[in-house]
Order: structure tokens, then sequence, then C-alpha cells
């Protein structure tokens, strides 16, 4: 009996999470910027949201693949790579008491163009905050909405926005000023 | 409107999310304004080149097997713990689940039940096109094999025009199953997205808007004696466009 149950579990979340794997692959790649990091990183949220399943809802299922793709990212950088997460910005209290942050913010703009070796968007993206990454390419790319967004990164609409913002102000300083292609 | 307040606006504006009014009010503003016209072009450039220059990632198909295959280890070690301690009570109270989400519970916002099921069969019918080989039975974008294809293969005859023009080139047609019944089904694309639109019998009024089930968008109208659904996994805003430049090539 248990494993007809199991069986059904099993096949309904294949049918309603896996058709977004591709979506989730892209994200996990463009963080892990490795496609061998992107694959374990992926196959280890599946796993996870496999046990997590019974707490989905029905309701949006690539947000919520993506975002249990993207803790499972942060969870192995900060494993594997701390130095790819530096703080962007400054933290702040819900009552708006401003800590100062660990390490001294970054100008993403200013570390575009200091890096004449990279001529393509590509690389460009891929030398962004973290923060700001995982924004441009679930706009651009999985063409998400802000509330998708933000649900997947766990941030306010707000800071999406803003976020989305520094990240195309970014590109586009180093851009023009490279005349890159 | 003043250049400060639409500068802040900007990134939303192109991200099509600003109401309506102040839609209207941004157009005007940087059709008239010498700065930030071209601002708004430039972003809109910058997302064009990013969508045509960079990588589209997909999971290897490796990495798809060996994820089904972890899956149905995983399953086989939780079964016997899960289910155990909770018995008879538990597995029959899951069948019922099962049966209650089988049969489109989600769809019940959209308040009639034949449409409910309808909409819930499109998504499914979807997702297993894209799953499986049977994206489409004729591979064409033309219209004059993709029509007569589904000439005695159904009773509906779907208007197949290309709107390649408009972004949205034909891929080609399939017969799918619809509440039981043989429907032609016609397959556009929008880049990597993939757009099935099903044919009914005409039922129901419009929806008028796009509804968002499951990851997918959906839009549903009638035209004449047959029904269309939509569905795809782009933005919603897109098959709004999709639906507006089908209906006006297949009216005239």
């Amino acid at each position: 009996m248990a494993w007809i149950a199991e069986r059904r579990r099993r096949s309904r979340f294949e049918s309603v999470v896996l058709p977004h794997l591709d979506a989730g692959y892209a994200l996990a790649r463009w963080l892990t910027r490795n496609d061998a990091d992107a694959a374990d990183v992926v196959q280890e949220a599946c796993l996870r949201a496999f046990r997590y399943f019974d707490s989905y809802r029905e309701g949006d299922a690539k947000s919520w693949l993506l975002k249990i793709v993207r803790r499972s990212c942060y969870d192995w950088l900060e494993r594997n790579r701390p130095s790819d997460l530096v703080p962007l910005e400054t933290a702040t209290d819900p009552d708006g008491a401003v800590h100062a942050p660990s390490a001294p913010e970054i100008d993403p703009e200013a570390l575009l163009q200091s890096r004449s070796d990279l001529r393509h968007l590509d690389r460009l993206i891929e030398e962004l905050p973290a923060p700001l990454r995982e924004a441009l390419v679930l706009r651009e790319l999985q063409e998400l909405d802000y509330r998708q967004i933000a649900e997947v990164t766990g941030v306010p609409i707000g800071t999406v926005m803003s976020r989305l913002h520094r990240a195309r102000s970014a590109l586009r300083g180093a851009w023009d000023k490279k005349g890159c292609r | 409107m003043q250049c400060e307040e639409a500068r802040a606006r900007l990134d939303a504006y192109i991200d099509g999310e600003v109401a309506e009014t102040e839609r209207a009010l941004l157009r005007d503003h940087l059709a008239g304004c010498a700065d930030c016209g071209p601002e708004a072009a430039a972003l809109q450039r910058l997302r064009e080149e990013i969508r045509n220059s960079v990588p589209i990632y997909r999971a290897p198909e490796a990495l798809r097997s060996q994820i089904r295959f972890a899956l149905r280890r995983e399953a086989a070690a939780s079964a016997p713990a899960s289910m155990r301690p909770s018995g008879w009570l538990a597995y029959a109270a899951s069948i019922l689940l099962a049966v209650a989400v089988g049969s489109g519970g989600t769809f019940l916002a959209l308040g009639e039940r034949q449409e409910d099921r309808v909409a819930a069969e499109v998504i499914d019918s979807h997702l297993r096109s894209l799953l499986g080989a049977h994206l489409t039975d004729v591979v064409s974008s033309d219209q004059h094999t993709v029509k007569p294809w589904f000439a005695g293969r159904s009773d509906l005859s779907p208007p197949a025009v290309d709107l390649s023009a408009e972004g949205f080139p034909l891929v080609g047609g399939r017969l799918d199953v619809i509440e039981g019944k043989p429907v032609p089904a016609l397959v556009y694309k929008r880049r990597q997205h993939v757009i099935s639109v099903f044919v009914l019998p005409a039922g129901k009024a419009d929806l008028g808007e796009t509804l968002t089930r499951r990851g997918y968008s959906l839009r549903h109208w009638d035209e004449g004696d047959l029904g269309f659904w939509a569905v795809t996994d782009a933005a919603p805003s897109e098959l709004a466009d999709f639906e507006h430049v089908f209906r006006a090539a297949t009216k005239g």
C-alpha cells in the first residue's frame, strides 16, 4: 500500500516540478558559473524539493523550485566558494537602524569597468555580484515578473527593482565604454 | 510628467510593471523627451542584446535521468518509514487528495466546473508534449500544410496562420486529447518558449485575462464556433500579445 502512495507522490512531483528543471539548471549555472557544479547543486535541490513536496501547495511550481535551487546554490557557495558571496547592501533593521557592513560595499559598475578582459555580455553578467546577477537572470532570461523574483530571492519588490536597475546600469556602463559585442 | 519622475520608473516601464494609466503618462513623456526617450531605447537594446547573445543553459539529459533515478531511490527509502504508522486511513486520505487534485480542484476560483477541468487538462497536455517527444505530429510553418493535415483527423478545422512576422513562428500541429476527445493543437514558438493552442468547440465567454497556474500562463477565447485555449511558460504579457496577433490574423 505504502509504495503505491509513494509512487503516486513521486510521479506527481515529476509532472509538477521536473518541467521546470531547465529553469532551475539555468539559475544554478549562472550562480555557480560552472556546468558540473550547477548539475550537482540542481540534483541536491531536487531531492530537497522532493522531501519538502508536502509543503508545496498548488501554485507557481516554477518559482517554488527556483527558490529551492537558489537556496541550494547559496549553501553550496558558502561551503565551497565563500568569496563569491560578498555583501551587496548595507544591512538594515526593520526599524531602520543601519549596521556597518562586515566588508566594504562593492560598486558593481566600477568593478566591471576595471576588468578590461571582459568583452562579452555573458562574461560581464557573470562578474556581477550574485544578488544583482540572479535578479537580472530571473528577469531577462527566465522572464519572471517582479513579484515572482521577490518570492524566489526572498526580498521585497522594491529591492528587486533597485537590484535590476543597478545590474543594468553596471552592464550598460561597461558595455558602452568598451564597445563590447 | 517630469524627467526625474520618469527616470525612476524606466526599469519598471520596460519590465511591464506599471499600471495602464501611468504607462500612458510615461509613453507620452518618452515620446516627447530628448533625454528620457533614448534612455528607454538603450535599456530596451540592452535587453535584446542580453536575450540574443547570452547562452541559454538547459539541464543536460544525463542530469535529468540521474535525478529521476535519485528520486526513485529516495522514494523507496522513505516509503516504509513514513507510511507504516499512518495505516489505512492516511492511505485512503491520500487517494482522496490525489483525486481532488487530479480533477482540477485548483481551478475552483474560475467558478465554472467544466472550464476548470478543461484548463487543467490543457496545462497537462501542454506539459506532456514538452516532456515527451510528442510536440508536433506535423512539422511545418506553412499553413497550407498544417491546416489540411487536421482534415479527417478532427471535426474541427483550426485556422493555422504563421505569425513569424509578429515574433510567434508557427512550428506545426498535433492531435491531442482533451475531455476524452481528439482535438487539434497548434504549436507556436516565442524565442525558446513553446505556445500550445488547443482548439475546442466554442463554449464559454472569454476569460479576458491571463491566468497563471503552476507557473504557466493560460488564456481562453472564442471566435465563431471555435474555442481557443493557449498555454505557455512565456510571460503572461506575451501570451496576451499572442492572443491579440492571433485573433487579428485569423479574423480577416
